[in-house]
């Protein structure tokens, strides 16, 4: 008679779920993953794509040191273009880290999974850049950037809704929407690119009026807040809201979405006071909910001691920050709204 | 840890182990043996566990006994087949008949919780029409219990262990959301939808009693597949880690490792209390109630020894009926390799089910339904299939298990007739308590065999529809009903529709003996939901001072 209790086996980490994969709780059939070289230039490109990501963010944050002062002075529209820039950082680094764990936890099944972590690496490297210098030295280079992570998140809504067809039931089925690709996550770096291109537009010599300018990253962010909105009560759902507070994110950001939407179509000073009080909300939301994703990974079975099966069976930790970008992006949108407001 | 005959009681000084804690304790209050108290239960299982909690809550001074274990699973259970043997009852019975049943994993439990903490958490409602398959379906015997209370009953248990399910569910009436969401497939269950789909049947996820979520102090479950072994993380919902700490915490006193061998009765032939072994003594707990919850085999087994000048053929036996109708379930299966890796063993063992020939009556030519699941055995589990059912062994054996990754299957539930020759009696033979061991004879009938067939064949189809080769099939049973059914008169049944015998006023049976029909699904939630409603009664019965 065997006496032994297993701790090991039964945190063995062979017990992770492939959320990408064909068998969804099965690893991945080697047969169709291409050939050994292809696999190592998609580590490769996706080291380089850290390596570059790591790099820039560094040297922006030095940058940053060097020239405080310098922002007080900056006009209204130049401070709106900060908070795209750092809108537009925050959603890429949610993406990226998520994108990369939630992808290895598919096992990176097929070559072009290494493309979303990349491209958001990438994004999160030209909008940090973006925020530090202003310049339109490279404007062109990164509106490339943010272009490519647009279309990279377009193709990764493509893929990920095919990966639903595919599964039994395909879109009939809430089991697929629940645990096969999540169906909305690309779209965050689609936001990303677009507020780093609304950045790169700021900087630049206006091509209508703030006001207009308002209304359109308004509107695009109370959009975004509702989608990402959804997403997070989805997958709420899926865990049954069995902690209360798992109704913050489908209260507070739809709340600032209305404030907002309130706000563009009619950017009176006390409504445009309500959004920017929503907006922080959001972001606040976004910062609580990682840490209360970090509190979920301890609740999991094995909690942090089990942090290698945890942080990918559990709540994703870089999920939550895409709230806090979208309301900094908010709050962009009303600052230029203001300019308006004020006569 | 000693082996379990060597295990000493942990429930005693005032506490008893907290289920959720490496070596906690919880209070639990005690109760002497001529302390009379209102109800004493034998096991505390799917039906005695939870009829502990509800009459606990309801204010009654109650003491459970089962003659298992009290384990804690996180310290307790290990990843490994053979020791987890531990959790049946693998006492001496003797077995015979034309199929006799081969008696151990899985139709017993012999632990505080019984047999929920092993079972393969497959949560399914009975179907509507099943509560009268004598009048609406030909067959068996109506139960006493409408269907509308029992589904009432299912709503309670299934909140209370916090059931994963589907969000809409294919078969029978609509039913409120399940408290969980279902669980992601894992690649054994995607087999059985696959072939549904291709056969235009209806499948589903299946509810679960394990938490897709975080629950309390369970944690989310993790998928390790060992779940028919008994759950490590606790993240399984089963009587020990749901019913048995609600009991304690209102008041119940759980004695475990306490083997009752006889209910006692007075010159007036009303039960007085049991008389039980616990570490080594005879002891005897007073009650003004006694409640049986031993399932199909201990339940008439203790009362056919406890025969007395008043009962002479036994307690609560004036029908003749006690032991007899005994019933299992057929659980047939076809087994396919799959080019591509299925790992089975991942995640818990039956996430996809298909109800369809429990509720199309038109199609089939034979009595009675059957539900199939998708299948996650572990390896010795499955070694012992292949070598049963295909006769190998040795090289050939190592050879074909060597598949195991790609191996995938389906089996059935399948409903068997109640047929009064299948019986529990009580041999010459006695075991260590002194009891006379149970003689359990059991033999298929013509229509049970039609079913089996009729699975089996559907089934191949469905294995090969979603790609399945080599394709083989095995017999065998699962799970007992019946053997002291519920029914509307003292000559057709040993109790009535709450569970209350017929001769004895203050004897009850709240277990799977209770069912007059098998039902073609798993049967640990119709005990629940039977519990749920005995209880009820029996508070509502008290209200009235008709106890």
């Amino acid at each position: 008679m065997c006496l032994l209790t297993d701790s090991a086996m039964k945190n063995a980490p062979d017990c992770r779920r492939f959320t990408c994969a064909p068998s969804s709780i099965g690893s991945p059939a080697p047969s169709d993953r291409g050939t050994e070289t292809g696999l190592t230039t998609g580590r490769v490109l996706g080291a380089l794509g850290l390596a570059a990501a790591g790099f820039l963010v560094l040297r922006a944050a030095e940058r940053n040191r060097l020239q405080p002062q310098k922002q007080a002075d900056r006009s209204r529209r130049a401070d709106a273009a900060i908070q795209m820039g750092r809108a537009s950082s925050l959603l890429a680094g949610s993406v990226f880290a998520d994108s990369a764990m939630e992808h290895l936890r598919g096992g990176y099944h097929r070559r072009a999974m290494y493309v979303a972590p990349a491209m958001a690496g990438a994004t999160l490297a030209a909008s940090t850049s973006s925020r530090a210098r202003l310049s339109r030295r490279n404007a062109d280079l990164r509106d490339g950037i943010y272009l490519a992570g647009i279309a990279t998140g377009l193709t990764g809504l493509g893929f990920h809704l095919w990966n639903i067809s595919k599964r039994p039931g395909g879109a009939t089925r809430m089991n697929n929407f629940f645990y096969a690709a999540p169906i909305g996550a690309p779209g965050a770096l689609v936001a990303s690119g677009l507020y780093g291109l609304a950045a790169g537009r700021l900087v630049r010599a206006p091509q209508m009026t703030s006001r207009q300018e308002g209304r359109l990253v308004g509107s695009m962010t109370a959009l975004n807040i509702l989608a990402t909105s959804a997403e997070a009560g989805l997958l709420h759902f899926r865990s049954a809201f069995q902690n209360p507070v798992m109704f913050l994110p489908v209260i507070a950001p739809p709340a600032a979405a209305v404030a907002l939407a309130a706000a563009v179509a009619r950017p009176g000073r006390q409504m445009i006071k309500i959004a920017r009080a929503a907006c922080g909300t959001t972001v606040a939301t976004g910062l609580a909910g990682a840490a209360f994703h970090v509190w979920g990974v301890h609740r999991m079975h094995g909690g942090w001691h089990n942090w290698r099966q945890n942080l990918l069976a559990g709540p994703p930790i870089a999920a939550p920050p895409s709230f806090a970008g979208l309301g900094l992006a908010g709050l962009g949108a009303l600052d230029l709204l203001e300019m308006e407001a004020q006569p | 840890m000693p082996l379990v005959e060597h295990l000493s009681p942990r429930a005693i000084a005032g506490r008893a182990p907290d289920v959720f804690r490496h070596g906690g304790w919880v209070p639990m209050r005690e109760y002497g043996d001529d302390e009379e108290v209102d109800f004493t239960i034998v096991g505390t299982g799917a039906g005695g566990g939870t009829l502990a909690a509800k009459l606990a809550e309801a204010g009654f001074s109650v003491v459970a006994l089962d003659a298992g274990p009290f384990w804690r699973p996180l310290e307790d259970f290990a990843s490994d087949e053979r020791h987890q043997d531990k959790l049946y009852w693998l006492d001496e019975r003797i077995s015979e008949g034309n199929d006799p049943i081969e008696l151990g994993g899985n139709n017993s439990g012999r632990s505080v919780g019984g047999s929920t903490v092993h079972y393969q958490m497959v949560a399914l409602r009975f179907r509507p029409e099943w509560f009268r398959s004598r009048t609406t379906l030909g067959y068996g015997h109506d139960w006493p219990v409408d269907w509308r209370r029992m589904w009432e009953c299912y709503a309670e248990v299934e909140d209370a262990l916090k059931i994963s399910g589907p969000l809409t569910y294919p078969w029978g009436p609509k039913r409120g959301r399940y408290p969980y969401r279902e669980h992601e497939l894992n690649a054994s269950a995607e087999v059985l939808a696959r072939g549904c789909e291709e056969l235009g049947v209806d499948w589903s996820a299946c509810p679960t009693a394990t938490v897709s979520a975080r629950r309390g102090l369970s944690p989310h479950c993790v998928y390790r597949g060992f779940c028919k072994i008994g759950c490590a993380t606790n993240a399984k919902q089963s009587t020990l880690n749901t019913f048995i700490p609600r009991a304690l915490a209102a008041g119940a006193e759980i004695r475990d490792l306490s083997m009752v061998t006889r209910v006692e009765t007075g010159a007036d032939g009303r039960a007085t209390g049991v008389v039980y072994q616990r570490d080594g003594q005879v002891r005897r707990q007073r009650a003004r109630h006694v409640v049986v919850a031993g399932y199909s085999i201990e339940t008439p087994r203790l009362l056919l020894n406890s025969a007395s000048p008043k009962h002479p053929d036994g307690l609560a036996n004036s029908s003749g009926l006690v032991g007899r109708a005994l019933m299992v379930h057929t659980n047939h299966a076809v087994w396919g390799r799959f080019q591509e890796e299925i790992r089975w063993y991942k995640g818990p063992p039956s996430l996809a089910v298909c109800e369809h020939w429990n509720y199309a009556d038109d199609e089939k030519d034979f009595f009675g339904g059957y539900a199939y699941m998708s299948q996650g055995p572990l390896p010795t589990d499955f070694a012992k299939t292949l070598a049963e059912s295909e006769g190998i062994f040795g090289t050939e054996l190592r050879r074909r298990m060597a598949d195991y990754n790609h191996m995938a299957g389906l089996k059935i539930v399948g409903e068997t007739m109640p047929q009064e020759r299948n019986r529990v009696e009580l041999a010459d033979e006695t075991d260590r308590y002194g009891v006379p061991l149970a003689r359990v004879t059991y033999s298929m009938c013509e229509n049970d065999r039609q079913l089996a067939d009729h699975s089996l064949e559907f089934m191949r189809n469905a294995l090969s529809a979603a790609g399945g080769q080599e394709l083989f099939q095995s017999g065998g049973t699962a799970h007992l009903m019946g053997g002291c059914r519920m029914g509307f008169s003292r000559e057709d049944s040993v109790v009535d529709g709450d569970g209350r015998s017929w001769d004895v006023g203050n004897l009850w049976i709240c277990d799977g003996s209770l069912f007059p029909t098998g039902g073609g699904v798993n049967p640990s939630m119709t005990i629940m939901a039977l519990a749920v409603h005995i209880a009820d009664r029996i508070k509502t019965l008290a209200g009235q001072d008709a106890l």
